[in-house]
């Protein structure tokens, strides 16, 4: 079933090449623009570049948008008349959902792990401390995989969801200064650093390429707290539409 | 087997029968179990062909029904097996790696019923399975729907053509704004209403004379004279075509047409309504 689920996730080549694409884009026009700004991370990058600081949180960002693989695909299953077809079979719909959630993630997983492939070896981004970078974006996608798809159970169709995170993902980025320098005020510093799922997950990669392992694990951990949170959120959700 | 109208809720009691929704009072027996809505049992033998193509177009004709059959637990094996088969019972042997958003509508219409019919079901339930598909493969499906029944599946088919379920039925279910108001085969529901019939007859030189003489046979009801037609109606059953003849060969016979009451006639005696395609007020 994951198999199915898989192929079926990866299907929309064009949707794909778009979140691998336009954030390489975006990294190297924001680059070309800050080449005279130092880009406020709000973890004082030492001796990380800015292509680096720029290639995590574009990941990061379209992390977010990739949310929709998920939560598309299992409205198409439970808000269509598909919806009769599945749920007049034995199946244990959990069983679709956890391989439909699965599926998504390995995609967007991949998708972000292809844009850091590219941003290193086109943009010549580096990346220290790579397995624990990519343990922090896991976590992420996974947190923004299931953030989707309660949005969607929530509000029983994709329409809100898709809306909720375009807005999210449109404004998030700003408040970790991705876009532009934030003032440097304690707020906005909080803000940037542990504000929102995505500063949490920016905050990590940068602490552990950083060496700053205990504000890495602080932050992993708050990462991974949201995620149990959101698990729990789901399973009532769950369980309303099953038979 | 069964005859609907529109908006007589048939999707709604199909969707009882498999457990897909809560009914408000009585009891449905499956397989001669409750259907509570969580007996995985009875869905496990029941194959659901719905009436909107519910397969998913941007994977292969293969996936599709591999899929369908994993929901039923078949193992990789029987699953690759079957595809086989059903791929020939549904006349798509050479595009099952074509995916269905290049197929023709009847093609996916196809599909769609093999994707039910993957793990043997006892039961298959079809939804009006021919909506909005070309005559070749409206006349695919029937005979392949009675072949089924002819191999021992027990199938019930939900349409409002009436063509369709004369051809299929061997028991008719009729419903009507949600109550099953008859059942049986054709001759026994043809049997119930005792309908009037028609005797159509087109002559060279008409004339009212013979009308009237028409009218006095004891068992004619009633006669209308139309140009060089008569339209003669006599109660069912009462064999008076030979007088008919008799009384009208001087006028030079032309055509004589005889209609029998069928399905629609027992649906418009029974429901006093057409059947419809238009939205209830």
């Amino acid at each position: 079933m994951i198999a199915f689920q898989l192929k079926r996730s990866s299907r929309d080549l064009v949707g794909q090449a778009i979140l691998i694409l336009f954030p390489l884009i975006l990294i190297f026009f924001f680059d070309y623009l800050y080449k005279n700004i130092n880009i406020e991370t709000g973890m004082g990058m030492g001796g990380q570049s800015r292509i680096t600081a720029l290639a995590i949180g574009f990941a990061l960002t379209f992390q977010i948008y990739g949310s929709a693989i998920s939560f598309e695909t299992l409205a198409e299953d439970l808000y269509s008349p598909m919806h009769d077809r599945i749920f007049s079979s034995p199946v244990d719909i959990r069983k679709i959902i956890v391989s439909i959630l699965l599926s998504s993630t390995v995609v967007s997983f991949l998708q972000t792990s292809i844009l850091l492939v590219f941003s290193s070896i086109i943009l010549g981004a580096s990346f220290p401390s790579l397995p624990l970078v990519m343990l922090v974006l896991l976590a992420s996608v996974v947190f923004n995989q299931l953030f989707g798809t309660v949005l969607m159970l929530l509000t029983g169709g994709v329409k809100t969801a898709n809306m909720v995170t375009t807005i999210y993902g449109s404004i998030v980025p700003m408040t970790v200064g991705l876009y532009f320098p934030l003032p440097q005020t304690a707020f906005f510093r909080i803000l940037r650093l542990y504000g929102t799922p995505m500063g949490l997950a920016n905050t990590a990669s940068l602490a552990v390429m950083e060496g700053q392992i205990r504000l890495f694990l602080i932050c992993l951990a708050s990462l991974l707290l949201l995620i149990v949170l959101l698990f729990f959120c789901l399973r009532p959700l769950v369980r309303r539409i099953s038979i | 087997m069964g005859l609907w109208s529109q908006w007589a809720g048939k999707t709604t009691c199909i969707r009882s029968i498999i457990g897909l929704i809560p009914i408000d009072e009585g009891t449905i027996t499956v397989f001669s179990q409750n259907q509570d809505g969580k007996n995985r049992e009875i869905r496990r033998n029941i194959g659901y062909v719905t009436q909107e193509i519910t397969i998913y177009e941007q994977m292969s004709g293969r996936d599709n029904l591999a899929f369908f059959a994993s929901l039923y637990g078949m193992d990789k094996q029987s699953i690759a097996r079957r595809i086989e088969e059903v791929a020939q019972v549904i006349g798509l042997e050479g595009r099952l790696d074509d995916k269905p958003k290049h197929y023709s509508g009847g093609m996916k219409r196809r599909l769609n019923i093999g994707c039910a019919l993957m793990h043997r079901p006892r039961l298959i339930i079809m939804d009006e399975p021919t909506v909005g598909i070309d005559p070749q493969s409206r006349s695919f499906i029937l005979s392949f729907v009675k072949q089924l029944a002819k191999e021992g599946s027990t199938i019930i088919y939900t349409s409002h053509y009436i063509e369709e379920v004369e051809a299929v039925a061997s028991r008719i279910y009729i419903m009507d704004s949600g109550h099953m108001i008859a059942q049986g085969t054709l001759p026994e529901l043809i049997a119930r209403i005792q309908g009037d019939h028609f005797i159509e007859v087109e002559v060279r030189i008409a004339s009212e004379e013979k009308k009237q003489q028409l009218l006095r046979l004891p068992d004619v009801k009633e006669v209308a004279l139309e140009g060089t037609h008569y339209r003669i109606v006599v109660p069912g059953g009462i064999p008076v075509l030979d007088k008919v003849v008799l009384i009208l060969s001087e006028q030079g016979l032309v055509t004589i047409n005889t209609k029998q009451p069928n399905l629609e006639d027992v649906f418009l005696t029974l429901t006093g309504k057409q059947l419809r395609d238009e939205v209830p007020s």
